[in-house]
């Protein structure tokens, strides 16, 4: 796996539609992330994200139904594909692997410590 | 309820900035955020964060637009081109009726506007080949002869130049030149000559202009003889395979009895034509060193000087002046003045002798009327284009349907423009190729840059043309790529369509234009008429010339064979010819009406029979007769003593013109008149002396015993020209078998020195005739259009009893409107212009209110001759054909 393939704000994503499922369109992701990491987040950085993890394969989406505050326009909503969770998958086996790699006592020894945030 | 809306521009927005494929989804995301957030946190909020959302939808993979599935080729692809000029050819010749009246339109313009732009380009390009151009100069002598009167003469004193250049650092080089025309023969017993145009100069000619030596040298001839320098073309005419270096051929002579042999010394590269030192050879005479003198007499040559490189002539100038008035110990009315001479051709209205010369006014006249006619012709392109819009505006809302685009619509109609334009330019050029040679003995000399024959000015050409051809087509393409396709086709035309006020104001101006120039054409006409029908105060019919010779003593002898001739009625030897200026000498002498202004008067001189001759008619006296001492021997009286002879012209008698005894308060006749210097004994009437471009001049006649220098005035039974011109040449042949006869009819003459105005005077009978052509062509046009916009109109009046007078004074009405204005406007703008134009005339016409009227009278006829041509056909045409399609 081309491991930049996927970057850090299309992991979130990546992760945001898996976590949504099956009700993942852009607002809700968005709506999802604000309240996630506190940070405005736009539709248009979002939907740019999404456009690109269905380009590459990592995500598929069909039209949903219109409401009315969307001044009855239909939403687009996004699954994630087998690939896509492969993907994800992946990514989290090397961050696990690394995360055990690092022994407490180093951490103490630098002044840092994880094992309460 | 309904959801809170974002504000509509932002909202507008953010439509244009999303991607069309996009805009479903993405655009409704926004909504239902904004709804979202309008919820919780309040308008205002949600409005900021609305507008922060709007600006990062400006990212390239929101922006950027999905190409269409179908494929829209660029308007500029090699497809569409191409089918640019299939559409545009066939559009062209579908309406065939409207491509002619445009290509002949716009062929007679763009031929006159190259054939004017030839002409003046041409007399532009005049001296400005010579290598030193910006420093050579003419010294043009000034006299100042009173506080705003000054006089330009274009030769100044022999010794100035050398004493410039001994003076003053600037001055390089300096050489007098002459030009005449002369005939030579090869052989010195020829009969004919040919006619040479002939330079006289110093050797320093060379280090002045580029004479390029290709054989012989540029030295004097060793021999006694005139050297001479001959061009190539010149050389290649007389002695055609030959080298001529070295040959002698013989001049006619006029003066002296025996042809002057020449040695053509060298052989030059031939002189351009477009100069006004235009020549086929040169005659080196050395230059006769002459001192600049402060009292007495000096003589005059025309002097070119050679400046040094980046001088102020300005400064130069007023040097120069400062330094000849000291010079002058402050008693000379002569100034100098430096003129450049690229100058020389165009501005030289002063220079008497100068054969080659133009006038700047005229060039300007010309080009102005060439350009005003492109510009009518150009206007009935774009009247008809956007009159003819109507029929093309339903095509454009089709093409626009089926997803053409404006650019499209714009490049297509451009290319029918370019194609009619391209077309017309063939044409033109055609006839401009053809009638070159026409126009060339029309103006009398040959044209040097043509279109034909100068790639430069081709190429520009061609340029100036596409950049007309763009701008005239532009409009057009604009407006009619412009509609809206919904309206259309529906039917529904907005005003602008009308466009009409622009198409009246156009027509108008085409018309006020052809008014103007018809009106010149008339007053033109008129002062030429004045001019040359005018009684000049002599009978100037039936009356011969033989040109100024010396007669070997034999004057006398020739004249009474002369009077044997059947016809001759009266001949006389003359010093002075009508057209040849206004006397022969001339004297300055108190005004006795004011003290302490002088006044000029003019004397001509010739045998006692030359008042007969002429026809002047007496008013008090006598004339002059062979009773009385009239004549004095003045050939051998200056000979022996030149004081005597001064003297005894003192108290000669004389005859004088009615206007010269008014000046002179000469009352009683036959005692010595002081200020007359001689004795009057006769007042004749009043008569012009000189063309009519100079005021009446007060002139004495004197009486002299056959004169040796004379020229011979023949007065002859009428009908009888041939006859004496046969038996003259007889006679000479017999007298002077080896000198060269020039004998004219005197009328002729005098009608030749008008060329000018003739020449105006066609020209302006020539451009009038396009000029209003071009605009019945146009409003014919719009007359055609009109009618077929109409014709349901036309067809349902008809149908509810509408006469055809009535329909036809209906569509010609406002045609024939628009040129009542323009009457109007042409009328004192015309008035004004001719006026300006008659001033410089001191015998002008005066513009007569039937002038206008007639003008008025032919415009409107032709407008209406046009207009109603298809105004009937549209009145009388079946109310069931136009209503019944559709």
């Amino acid at each position: 796996m081309r491991r930049s393939d996927l970057g850090e704000f299309e992991e979130i994503v990546l992760l945001a539609v898996a976590a949504l499922a099956p009700g993942a369109y852009s607002v809700s992701i968005a709506e999802e992330l604000e309240s996630e990491t506190g940070q405005t987040v736009s539709t248009g950085a979002v939907h740019a994200a999404l456009q690109r993890l269905e380009q590459k394969g990592y995500l598929s989406s069909h039209l949903g139904e219109a409401t009315q505050e969307r001044g009855g326009r239909r939403k687009r909503l996004f699954t994630v594909t087998a690939y896509g969770g492969k993907v994800l998958h992946e990514a989290r086996t090397v961050r696990n692997s690394l995360w055990n790699r690092i022994t407490p006592s180093e951490l103490s020894k630098m002044g840092l410590d994880f094992s309460n945030s | 309820m309904r959801p809170p809306l974002p504000p509509r521009w932002l909202d507008k927005l953010a439509t244009r900035i999303c991607a069309p494929h996009l805009r479903e989804e993405l655009l409704g995301d926004l909504h239902e955020r904004y709804a979202l957030r309008h919820r919780r946190a309040g308008t205002r909020k949600a409005n900021f964060f609305f507008l922060r959302e709007v600006a990062a939808l400006c990212r390239p993979s929101i922006m950027r637009r999905n190409p269409s599935p179908y494929g829209t080729p660029s308007a500029f692809s090699r497809d569409m081109l191409r089918n640019y000029f299939k559409i545009g050819s066939r559009v062209l010749l579908k309406n065939s009726g409207y491509s002619l009246i445009h290509l002949t339109g716009l062929s007679i313009g763009l031929w006159a506007c190259m054939m004017v732009a030839t002409v003046v380009i041409d007399s532009l390009s005049y001296d400005r080949q010579w290598s030193r151009k910006d420093d050579i100069y003419r010294i043009v002598t000034v006299n100042k002869m009173g506080k705003d009167l000054s006089e330009r003469n274009s030769s100044s004193p022999i010794g100035l130049a050398p004493e410039l250049e001994k003076n003053y650092a600037e001055v390089e080089s300096w050489s007098t030149v002459d030009s005449f025309e002369k005939y030579f023969k090869i052989r010195p017993e020829d009969n004919d000559g040919i006619s040479t145009n002939l330079l006289t100069a110093d050797t320093s000619i060379s280090r002045i202009l580029d004479i390029k030596l290709l054989a012989g040298s540029l030295k004097h001839s060793t021999q006694k003889h005139w050297s001479l320098l001959v061009t190539r073309a010149y050389a290649a005419r007389i002695f055609p395979g030959q080298d001529p270096v070295g040959k002698i051929i013989y001049d006619i002579p006029t003066f002296s009895s025996e042809p002057t042999p020449y040695e053509i010394t060298g052989l030059i590269d031939d002189l351009p034509y477009n100069s006004h030192l235009r020549a086929d050879a040169i005659r080196f005479q050395a230059a006769k060193p002459e001192p600049l003198v402060n009292d007495g007499i000096m003589s005059f040559g025309r002097n070119y000087i050679l400046l040094k490189h980046g001088t102020d002539v300005t400064q130069f100038t007023k040097k120069v002046n400062t330094w000849y008035t000291r010079f002058m110990k402050n008693n000379s009315r002569e100034q100098f003045e430096f003129q450049p001479l690229k100058d020389i051709y165009l501005h030289s209205d002063f220079a008497d002798g100068q054969e080659v010369k133009a006038n700047i006014r005229t060039i300007y006249i010309f080009g102005g009327v060439a350009l005003l006619l492109l510009f009518i012709a150009c206007v009935n392109f774009v009247n008809l284009s956007t009159a003819k819009a109507f029929a093309r505006v339903k095509e454009a809302g089709v093409r626009k349907v089926l997803s053409g685009s404006r650019t499209q619509l714009v490049m297509q109609l451009l290319t029918e423009t370019l194609l009619l334009f391209g077309i017309s330019v063939g044409i033109a050029v055609f006839a401009y190729f053809f009638t070159l040679h026409p126009v060339e003995n029309f103006l009398g000399h040959r044209l040097v840059l043509t279109f034909t024959s100068n790639i430069l000015m081709a190429g520009g050409a061609l340029l100036m043309f596409f950049l007309t051809a763009l701008l005239t087509g532009l409009y057009p393409a604009w407006v009619i790529s412009g509609f809206k396709p919904a309206n259309t086709l529906r039917g529904i035309f907005t005003a602008s369509l009308g466009q009409t006020g622009l198409r009246k104001t156009l027509v108008v101006a085409q018309f006020s234009i052809s008014i103007i120039v018809l009106l010149a054409t008339i007053v033109v006409w008129q002062q030429f008429d004045l001019m040359k029908n005018k009684e000049l105060g002599y009978d100037k019919n039936n009356l011969i010339g033989i040109e100024q010779i010396s007669w070997n003593g034999k004057g006398e002898a020739f004249k009474s064979e002369l009077q044997r001739i059947p016809g001759v009625m009266r001949s006389s030897l003359s010093m002075w010819m009508p057209t040849e200026g206004a006397g022969y000498m001339q004297r300055e002498v108190d005004d006795p009406a004011h003290a302490g202004r002088r006044l000029r008067v003019w004397y001509i001189a010739g045998d006692v029979d030359l008042p007969a001759t002429l026809g002047l008619k007496l008013v008090k006296g006598r004339m002059f007769s062979n009773r009385f001492a009239d004549a004095i021997n003045a050939d051998s009286l200056r000979e022996k003593d030149f004081v005597k002879f001064e003297k005894a012209q003192m108290n000669q008698n004389s005859l004088m013109t009615a206007s010269a005894a008014k000046m002179l308060r000469i009352k009683q006749l036959d005692v010595h008149a002081k200020d007359a210097q001689s004795v009057p004994v006769g007042v004749v009437g009043d008569f012009h002396n000189e063309s009519l471009y100079e005021p009446m001049k007060p002139t004495l006649i004197l009486a002299q015993k056959a004169p040796e220098y004379a020229s011979m005035l023949i007065r002859i039974q009428p009908g009888t020209e041939m006859q004496v011109g046969a038996g003259v040449r007889k006679l000479w042949k017999h007298f002077f078998p080896e000198k060269l006869l020039r004998i004219h009819n005197i009328e002729d003459k005098l009608a030749k020195q008008y060329e000018a105005e003739s020449k105006l005077h066609q020209l302006f009978l020539f451009f009038s005739g396009l000029t209003m052509f071009l605009s019945a062509l146009g409003i014919f046009g719009l007359v055609v259009q009109a009618a077929e916009q109409r014709a349901k109109e036309v067809g349902i009046r008809k149908v509810l009893g509408a006469s055809v007078a009535g329909i036809v004074g209906l569509i010609s009405k406002d045609f024939v409107k628009l040129v009542v204005i323009a009457i109007m406007v042409a009328s004192p703008l015309a008035w004004y212009a001719l006026q300006k134009w008659l001033e410089s005339y001191p015998y002008r016409t005066t513009i007569h209110w039937w002038v206008f009227a007639v003008t008025g009278a032919m415009a409107l006829a032709v407008t209406i001759g046009t207009v109603s041509f298809q105004a009937i056909r549209a009145a009388t045409a079946d109310p069931v054909r136009s209503l019944r399609n559709e």
